[in-house]
């Protein structure tokens, strides 16, 4: 559960909730269907998504297929726990569940080059088949995840 | 050409199997902090770590650091078996599987979650035959006695134990700077035990943990 609504329950045991409290909780139960639904279309084209990346990265880092391969790997994780993080519209869950633990392991294989091209192909592979309004709810967890993983393409990007 | 659909079918990777969220649960009802596996935790009360060292202290004087280091040494037997157990099941491959930077990763992960301070491994000093270790926040540091010697002894012996069973050779640890001393972080270099004899000798002329580590480096250098 996201930790700010956690804390909230916990001080609702002395206290009923203020008005801004219970808004920022139906901010959250309300944009619930919508969040579901985009994970669904993620879980659902998870390799309508990443084809077309891997087929295009293929022919630019020729000779690179290993390392390749791990960075769709890894990215396919990303979408996987970014999707959930969404769901719950959690930060620290993406960051303590897997960047937290990915960061590193991505810096000492040294292909930033590959990661940097997929994060943008995939960034604009999803916002095709998302809604603005879906697309809204995920980006800011894409964005938390290449701050992380691709920091110089997450700069530009600002 | 590579095929999304085999990657996926492939193990996926998996994130930090030692996320506090999802490590750390309880068995509420019957009064039991767990792991994510149902292995028993406990958790041990700050007075009840300064009790120790002041039991030991009381009894066993200068010998009371000989004995926490093989406590730790039991420790850290046990803890490699058990954190090996843990990751292969969950990662679905063995330590020798593994990379380094994931084996790392994860006892980085598990050291911090278990509440022993934030770890960190230097591979420098690697060809010279020293691993060094470096941990912030020791739980041990902060519970200990003051005195004019690092005192992490316990951890020293998990880390002597834990990386001779990785690396399949006796290694010896000795801590070169502490918390309790004032430090910024508490410092162990790993090595064979008779390139580490000298170490002692340097503490007790109060030499810092970088000149200890060059000090050993030309020791290698003349051998």
């Amino acid at each position: 559960m996201n930790s700010n609504f956690q804390s909230l329950l916990y001080d609702a045991e002395e206290r009923y909730l203020k008005s801004g409290e219970i808004d920022a909780l139906k901010s959250y139960t309300t944009s619930l269907s919508q969040r579901l639904e985009t994970y669904e279309i993620l879980r659902d084209k998870e390799i309508a998504i990443f084809q077309p990346i891997a087929n295009q990265l293929s022919a630019s880092f020729q000779g690179q297929q290993p390392d390749l391969e791990r960075s769709l790997r890894n990215w396919l994780a990303v979408l996987r726990y970014c999707a959930i993080a969404m769901l719950q519209n959690n930060f620290e869950f993406l960051e303590r569940r897997l960047l937290e633990w990915l960061t590193d392991i991505v810096r000492v294989h040294q292909v930033q080059a590959i990661d940097s091209d997929l994060y943008n192909v995939l960034q604009k592979q999803i916002s095709s088949m998302l809604t603005a309004k879906q697309y809204s709810l995920l980006q800011p967890f894409l964005a938390q995840a290449a701050a992380r993983l691709v920091p110089d393409v997450a700069t530009l990007s600002k | 050409m590579i095929a999304i659909g085999d990657l996926l079918t492939d193990q996926p990777v998996l994130g930090n199997y030692f996320a506090p969220d999802a490590y750390l649960t309880g068995d509420f009802e019957s009064g039991l902090i767990e792991n994510r596996r149902g292995d028993r935790l406990l958790a041990l009360p700050e007075t009840l770590i300064q009790g120790i060292y002041a039991g030991l202290d009381q009894e066993l004087g200068s010998a009371s650091g000989i004995v926490l280091f093989n406590c730790g040494r039991w420790w850290g037997k046990n803890f490699y078996a058990r954190f090996a157990e843990e990751i292969s099941e969950y990662y679905h491959k063995s330590l020798a599987e593994m990379e380094m930077v994931e084996l790392i990763q994860c006892l980085k992960q598990c050291w911090k979650t278990h509440g022993w301070g934030t770890f960190n491994l230097e591979l420098d000093y690697y060809q010279q035959g020293f691993l060094v270790v470096q941990n912030y926040n020791s739980p041990f540091a902060e519970a200990a006695p003051s005195g004019d010697r690092p005192v992490c002894f316990l951890e020293a012996g998990i880390l002597s134990a834990f990386f001779s069973q990785l690396t399949g050779k006796q290694l010896h640890c000795v801590q070169t700077s502490c918390e309790s001393l004032g430090a910024d972080c508490n410092y162990f270099i790993l090595g064979l035990a008779e390139r580490l004899k000298a170490v002692e000798g340097w503490l007790s002329e109060n030499q810092d943990h970088q000149t200890i580590i060059e000090r050993l480096k030309v020791s290698k250098a003349a051998h």
